[in-house]
């Protein structure tokens, strides 16, 4: 199909086999120079945001760097400091892991849940998908401050709503084991972009296969995992990579609501990155020891996100084959 | 809610007779469906219908205690003073200046890389493509103080630069976007035109560029969305308040307005929704789309 291009349909009334040939090279070699014209940006691009940070940064996290004076290479100092000495660095590894491991599943899910839900031609259902995906519209800033001000004990909505229910009040944000969660939250309201990549899938499943399945007498629940899973398998493989990646990175919600409190219940690894890299403008910044961490996020994410895409690719095969 | 979750969606087209027995349950289940998604849109809104409640509340009836949820008077004057407080209008300009150059930057980079991507033969495109989309996946954290670096050294730092240059060297999720719709694209359309002796930059401004409206306008929308929302590079690289964008600026007036003044907060939090909330409603079908077609990435 790609080949076809480069060579223009030749007229059969006029063989010209020499010519052609020699004709054909020349477009291939002008194909070839105006290709990468157009790629160029995206080659440079490659280079520029992704090769040249790996290579300066992979050096610099064997450094010691405050930003003003040159890099002194001190090996292996600034990973084993990070292991056995930052007092910071296990429990905010931690609670990165913790975040990650909960946060991803519980907004596919819900995403997934809402898909299914809209997934319908029932009259109104526009406008359910409309006020579903609404948040999603928002600035992130403008959702988390005003989700800060909801958590507040006193004035906030959250205990507004619990007092009119009769129910216990919480202190939210400001009580270690409840800030995660009340983080999610907020994430969970805005779950409507999930929702919107999952209903595209479902209604790419023909309608044909789930009427067969139910003159089959497959029930609600059978169709659901036996045909509805395994056909938007590949969807829910990149929202998985996506929301991972994500989760590993999760900074705003952090940085705006909890400034990584009470005590490091939420300090999670970006967010001590961004501390030690750069918070502090006035003392001098950790910019060898921060690229350091910064490298070990970036090997856990390329590792977990590969693991999952090995994982999820035989399972879906696996499935296709049962 | 997994109940009714079960339930069998009716899809559009599927006009089938529905056996008499059957019908009492449907509605059931209907209603049943109707007052899930109400209470749950409820649950959407309520905390944007708060926010409407605060930004209208007056000075003395924000600390009141217990807290009203409707105003008993409309303080419409929290949409001037507020505002005020932080300059919004320049942070407005400098957030519309820094969104609408980096979305057409995107936007352009983007389809021209695709349309290279795509309509193209040429040898290493495919690994290419297969490094382009693959970064997709590499965290964008690696590149978190290298580049703040390199700007501080080329003195670009505190400008809004380095917010715009990325843009403008196609962005690896666009350009798997664009690609997809440019493959949907027959190959006698190009084809005809190198016959008629156009050249691929002509195939692309003359054919491609009013073929691929849909997409183009799907990355317009995303990329806006991006540069609107985005506060980590702002935080990181501008430092004079005179150049702040509105996420800046609003992150920055509520830790400094701590408490009691969240009338005119959430005055001025509304109008900083207020320009992707009317793009969105004026473009509704490019916003759902646009998630809806990486929905259908397969390969």
């Amino acid at each position: 199909m790609s080949r076809t291009l480069t060579a223009p349909p030749v007229d059969p009334m006029t063989p010209e086999p020499a010519t052609t040939v020699r004709r054909r090279r020349r477009l291939l070699r002008r194909d070839t120079i105006v290709g990468y014209l157009f790629i160029a940006p995206a080659i440079f691009g490659l280079v520029l945001f992704i090769g040249y940070p790996m290579i300066t940064s992979l050096y610099h996290s064997f450094t010691e760097w405050n930003g003003l004076t040159p890099p002194q290479w001190i090996g292996l100092e600034n990973y084993v400091f990070m292991f056995t000495q930052d007092p910071k660095f296990w429990p905010s590894l931690r609670v990165t892991l913790l975040w990650v491991v909960i946060s991803v599943p519980v907004t596919l899910a819900a995403g997934l849940a809402l898909a299914v839900l809209v997934d319908r031609s029932t009259r109104g259902v526009k406008i359910f998908r409309t006020i579903f995906y609404l948040p999603v519209v928002l600035p992130a800033v403008a959702v988390l401050t005003l989700w800060k001000y909801i958590y507040e004990p006193t004035y906030g909505l959250a205990n507004q709503v619990l007092r009119f229910l009769h129910l216990p009040t919480s202190l939210w944000l400001g009580d270690a084991r409840v800030a995660l969660p009340a983080i999610l939250i907020v994430g969970v309201w805005s779950v409507g972009g999930t929702m919107m990549i999952f209903l595209a899938g479902l209604q790419a499943v023909p309608a044909e296969v789930h009427e067969a399945a139910t003159v089959d007498g497959a029930g609600a629940i059978n169709r659901f995992f036996r045909i509805t899973l395994p056909m938007i398998g590949p969807i829910m493989m990149l929202q998985l990579m996506l929301g991972l990646n994500g989760a590993f990175q999760t900074f705003n919600q952090v940085a705006i609501l909890t400034k990584g409190g009470p005590g490091t219940s939420t300090n999670l690894l970006m967010y001590k990155i961004y501390n030690d890299g750069f918070a502090d403008f006035l003392s001098s910044p950790q910019l060898g020891y921060a690229t350091a961490e910064v490298w070990v996020l970036f090997v856990i994410v390329m590792i977990v996100t590969i693991a999952m895409q090995r994982l999820t690719r035989r399972r879906i095969y696996q499935g296709e084959g049962g | 809610m997994t109940a009714s979750l079960a339930q069998p969606a009716t899809r559009a087209g599927s006009t089938r007779r529905v056996p008499v027995a059957h019908r009492v349950p449907m509605i059931i289940s209907r209603a049943a469906w109707y007052v899930l998604c109400g209470l749950l849109a409820v649950t959407m809104l309520l905390p944007l219908l708060w926010t409407v409640s605060i930004a209208l509340k007056s000075n003395g009836e924000i600390n009141q205690l217990p807290p009203t949820f409707f105003p008993h008077e409309f303080e419409l004057s929290n949409f001037v003073t507020g505002p005020a407080q932080i300059h919004f209008y320049r942070l407005l300009a400098n957030t519309l200046i820094v969104t609408v150059v980096s979305t057409a930057g995107a936007m352009a980079s983007s389809m021209i890389v695709g349309y290279g991507i795509s309509r193209i033969d040429f040898p290493g495109r495919r690994l290419w493509f297969a490094l382009i989309s693959g970064s997709i996946f590499v965290p964008g954290v690696i590149g978190l103080i290298p580049l703040q670096r390199l700007y501080i050294n080329l003195g670009l730092i505190d400008t809004w630069l380095p917010l715009i240059l990325p843009s403008l060297f196609g962005s690896p999720i666009f350009i798997f976007l664009a690609r997809q719709y440019y493959q949907s694209i027959p190959r006698y359309i190009d084809e005809s035109a190198t016959i008629d002796g156009a050249g691929h930059w002509t195939i692309f401004t003359r054919i491609m560029v009013p073929l691929t409206k849909p997409v183009w306008i799907t990355i317009a929308i995303m990329s806006f969305q991006f540069a609107w929302n985005d506060y980590l590079n702002p935080l990181i690289y501008l430092q004079s308040p005179d150049l702040f964008t509105l996420s800046l600026g609003m992150a920055s007036f509520l830790s400094d307005q701590a408490g009691s003044q969240y009338n005119y907060y959430m005055a001025t939090n509304l109008l900083f929704m207020a320009p992707p909330l009317v793009l969105f409603f004026l473009a509704q079908r490019y916003f759902m789309e646009g998630l809806g077609s990486l929905g259908t990435v397969s390969k």
